[in-house]
């Protein structure tokens, strides 16, 4: 058994986990004016956003070509905040310590699928019922029994599903948190609201089995939704509007750039709650450095699947192959492919090999931005670049190549309204989450003060972490 | 519960070089069959090398049979050893110390097994030299854009690596040997090879460098390795079925299911031939059945997509042949076993505590996946080729010729032997690996509860 315990590293004043507990507390009670300053700007340009989509909708939805910069925010949203969730979900399925401080904040990115759910709905009239002719995952044929709206019932069911479970997932997360909320704040608001959603909890054995029962449960059903909307978009509202484009590995693809995508957004909100957030007894390079290392692995599985699609198109040289490297990569949407090439796999994997930058807690989180930055451009290169190929819902047009490659569509004021819109409305909902639920998980850091103590070994301390059951 | 014996170095030396300083009963009887099947594998090599390529099963339009197969198989197998050894080193798993040293062994004799088929499978194997540039003097070059030239660079050099790799884990335990040898020549021989191995601060701190190096460096040659012999087939598009995007990682993930599972095969007939049940515990069972159950599941994703697209297309050539692998046979009762193997028996095996926590019924459920993970490639290989040409007098059946299935079985038996040759010289769980997780192991008090911990730099 350990022995000789050695002085606690860390801050003095955070050794027991009641000291943990206040500390986290009076930093979720407390909102400075910045906060606020923050998330007003946000608000403004959720508001243009709005502006922009009533700007949008006034042009009506026949043309699938001028909603392509939509589609593309929509996709973003779900590469991003509704992807960033696994990075609570894999590392405590696994176990993992590091991510207790981080857990938190990852999950709250679900309360943004609520506000993609809301941008989904007009993509639902964008796309066109599959009578068009074209080919789809639902087997359509003429006279036959697949209703030729399937795609717009199964993806809605299925985002629909991702967000319950989200959400889900979070409260269940939260339950002792809120019961923390309850017993410690003062009356108000926070005290009622906490009360409400604590559902009695005492944090009895048999809640604290059930709770992590459910964390687990509903984890990997997320996880496994996360998938299957990614393969549903990805085939139903991106693949089958190109005619030709088969690529069986897409959906993976996709779902990849998701995961890279969600580290990237957790990595940059962590540095932020780090830096600004007055966090940094919690977030400390443990954390930063294991993102790291998850981003760069993501990027070079970016590049591997990104190469194993075009390997096959470029050396297969049948037309329909090369017209979809035309219209995706070397055409009109080449400089959006190759800023994603750069951002999303040149940039990440020639600063992280090095050490100086790998190792700092500044490194990574521009790493961080460089993946954003090239997932927002691989959404446009991708939807917009699609929703304006001819012929989507005119039965008259080939469905087995694209037979003239589109010229470029670049934003119009009402798309670069959508784009700060949808930027800033995923920012507002978040921040505003973050006044309702503690950012750090209390309950995980309180447990963490179990599992961890420091010992004298030979002539150094070090951290002796309990693996649990 | 998580079970441990906590050992001293003594008991670990004295265990896990017991095979290597002494020998088993059943030792040299395994190694005597092994080497006849080995040699009877050889033998119908020669024969066939005699008598020309018509002593096999190949005919139009199935030009590639069991040789490709079986290549594509052992490929497979040998991504256990990097799937294990680095990944679980660079994520810093506890459970991989002692199952690394057989994992990286089993890489490269499944990669020598693997290199043996197209080196018969060409017919002509003293014109194999074609493949490297030797007579560039003359202008002779060989064609970069070959599929059958990138084969060999990269199969060359995830074998080159991976020998490093085994070799670099190795040099302690050399050590260890040689200090306790009691022959002068032994110890000369394992003094040599342990390039003088001390322990001293500087050499441990080379040796785990070196480890992580490496780790890291072979990681993208695995991830290349199976990619390319994926694109062999895939490149192409003049059989259906085969020209899809999804095949380089699909391949990887099938290589990784079987790969594992033969590592959870060898981690049971350790337990049952070298009596290594204090070093690989139910929790190591426990931890491999969990890896597995999320490679099985991953890899029945790829498979599922791989067949919707395939039927995404509606095109007559694409679903004819779906058609003959899950319809007509003997390709449906293959395809039928090959998915009970594969995933439907297994995966809903490990869910449970108790079968994931036994030796017996690992062993039973992974040998499942590989003979599941071999009819895998059978049936993309086979039916892909029968219906190649247009024209129906062009369309050829396969039969396996007894030439064929010798040489197989002598590729399974050549990595048996080479295992088992391989543990009469050097240690199967690496010594220092083993005494390295000993001392970073501690306890936690939590309440009335003491939990397993560890120390952490």
């Amino acid at each position: 058994m350990a022995s000789g315990h050695a002085e606690h590293p860390g801050n003095p004043a955070l050794v027991t986990a009641e000291d943990v507990t206040k500390d986290l507390l009076s930093k979720h009670e407390g909102t400075s004016n910045n906060f606020w300053r923050v998330a007003s700007v946000f608000g403004i340009l959720l508001i243009l956003g709005i502006i922009g989509f009533v700007m949008r909708l006034s042009d009506g939805v026949s043309d699938t070509a001028v909603w392509g910069y939509y589609a593309a925010m929509f996709a973003f949203i779900l590469t991003t905040a509704q992807s960033a969730p696994m990075v609570a979900i894999a590392p405590r399925i696994a176990k993992a310590h590091w991510r207790r401080p981080i857990s938190r904040v990852a999950e709250l990115w679900t309360v943004v699928g609520l506000f993609n759910l809301l941008l989904f709905i007009p993509m639902l009239w964008i796309l066109p019922p599959l009578s068009d002719g074209r080919r789809s995952l639902w087997f359509y044929f003429d006279g036959g029994d697949v209703p030729s709206y399937s795609p717009h019932i199964w993806s809605t069911l299925a985002i629909l599903g991702l967000v319950v479970i989200g959400v889900a997932l979070l409260w269940m997360s939260a339950l002792p948190d809120f019961a923390m909320v309850r017993d410690h704040a003062p009356d108000g608001w926070k005290k009622r609201w906490a009360t409400r959603l604590a559902r009695g909890w005492i944090g009895s054995s048999a809640q604290w089995n059930m709770q992590k029962h459910r964390l687990g449960i509903l984890g990997a059903f997320y996880f496994m939704m996360l998938i299957f909307v990614h393969f549903l978009i990805s085939v139903d509202f991106l693949i089958t509007l190109v005619p030709g484009w088969v690529d069986s590995l897409f959906p993976i693809t996709h779902a990849a750039n998701g995961l890279q995508a969600g580290v990237a957004t957790v990595m940059l909100t962590i540095w932020a709650l780090y830096k600004f957030g007055g966090y940094k007894d919690y977030i400390e390079f443990d954390q930063i450095w294991a993102l790291g290392k998850l981003l760069f692995a993501l990027s070079l599985l970016w590049f591997w699947f990104w190469f194993s699609s075009f390997n096959i198109f470029w050396y297969g040289k049948k037309p329909e192959e090369q017209a979809i490297i035309e219209l995706l990569m070397s055409g009109p949407y080449r400089w959006a492919f190759f800023g994603v090439f750069f951002f999303n796999f040149i940039f990440p994997m020639w600063t992280m090999i090095w050490n100086p930058l790998r190792r700092s807690t500044w490194g990574p989180p521009i790493i961080a931005a460089s993946v954003l930055i090239g997932t927002f451009l691989d959404r446009i290169r991708l939807y917009v670049s699609a929703y304006s190929v001819d012929g989507i819902g005119n039965p008259a047009i080939n469905k087995h190549v694209v037979v003239e490659i589109p010229e470029t569509i670049y934003p119009s004021l009402a798309d670069i309204f959508i784009m700060l819109g949808a930027l800033g409305g995923m920012v507002f909902i978040f921040l505003m989450a973050t006044r309702l639920i503690p950012i750090v998980n209390i309950w995980e850091q309180r447990e963490l003060k179990l599992y961890e103590i420091h010992k004298t070994f030979h002539r150094t301390v070090v951290k002796v972490l309990g693996k649990p059951d | 519960m998580q079970d441990h014996i906590q050992l001293d170095q003594k008991q670990i030396n004295d265990d896990l070089l017991a095979g290597v300083l002494g020998m088993p009963k059943w030792w040299l009887p395994a190694v005597l069959f092994l080497t006849l099947v080995v040699l009877a594998g050889l033998g119908s090599f020669g024969y066939m090398m005699n008598k020309g390529l018509g002593v096999t099963g190949l005919n139009r339009p199935v030009m590639w049979g069991f040789f490709i197969v079986n290549f594509v198989f052992w490929i497979g197998i040998s991504h256990a050893g990097i799937m294990i050894s680095a990944i679980l080193r660079l994520t810093q798993a506890e459970w991989r110390r002692p199952v690394t040293r057989a994992a990286e062994v089993m890489t490269v004799f499944s990669l020598m097994a693997a290199l043996h088929t197209p080196l018969f499978h060409v017919g002509r194997p003293w014109r194999e030299m074609w493949v490297f540039p030797y007579d560039f003097a003359r202008g002779v070059w060989p064609n970069v854009r070959s599929p059958f030239v990138w084969d060999p660079s990269a199969v060359g050099t995830y074998l080159i690596a991976s020998s490093l790799f085994v070799f670099i884990a190795l040099i302690p335990d050399l050590a260890v040997v040689r200090d306790r040898a009691v022959n002068p020549l032994v110890k000369k021989i394992y003094g040599t090879m342990c390039l003088g191995w001390r322990g001293t601060p500087r050499q441990w701190k080379l040796q785990a460098v070196a480890g992580i190096l490496l780790s890291a460096l072979v990681l993208p040659v695995f991830v290349s390795v199976h990619s390319i012999v994926s694109w062999d087939f895939a490149v192409l598009i003049g059989v259906e079925g085969w020209h899809s995007t999804i095949f380089a990682p699909y391949f990887i993930i099938g290589a990784i299911h079987s790969g594992v599972s033969a590592v959870a095969m060898l981690m049971a007939l350790s337990v049952w031939l070298w009596g290594l049940d204090k070093y690989l515990r139910p929790d190591h069972f426990d931890a491999i059945a969990r890896l597995l159950i999320v490679v099985a599941t991953t890899w029945f994703f790829f498979f599922f997509l791989e067949w919707v697209f395939a039927l995404y297309t509606l095109e007559g050539v694409e679903i004819s042949l779906r058609e003959l692998q899950v319809f007509q046979w003997p390709y449906a009762m293959l395809f039928l076993i090959f998915l009970a193997t594969a995933f439907f028996i297994p995966v809903p095996m490990w869910m449970f505590r108790s079968v994931r926590r036994s030796a017996f019924w690992m062993f039973f459920t992974t040998v499942l996946v590989n003979v599941g993970m071999w009819l895998e490639r059978f049936l993309i290989i086979i039916p892909g080729l029968m219906r190649r040409q247009p024209f129906t007098f062009d369309w050829g059946t396969y039969h396996p010729s007894i030439i064929e299935i010798l040489i197989v079985a002598e590729t399974f038996a050549f990595v048996a032997l080479g295992m088992l040759l391989f543990s009469k010289f050097f240690p199967l769980i690496p010594l220092f690996d083993i005494k390295e997780g000993m001392v970073l192991r501690d306890e936690i008090k939590i309440g009335r509860r003491i939990v397993p911990a560890t120390i952490r730099e």
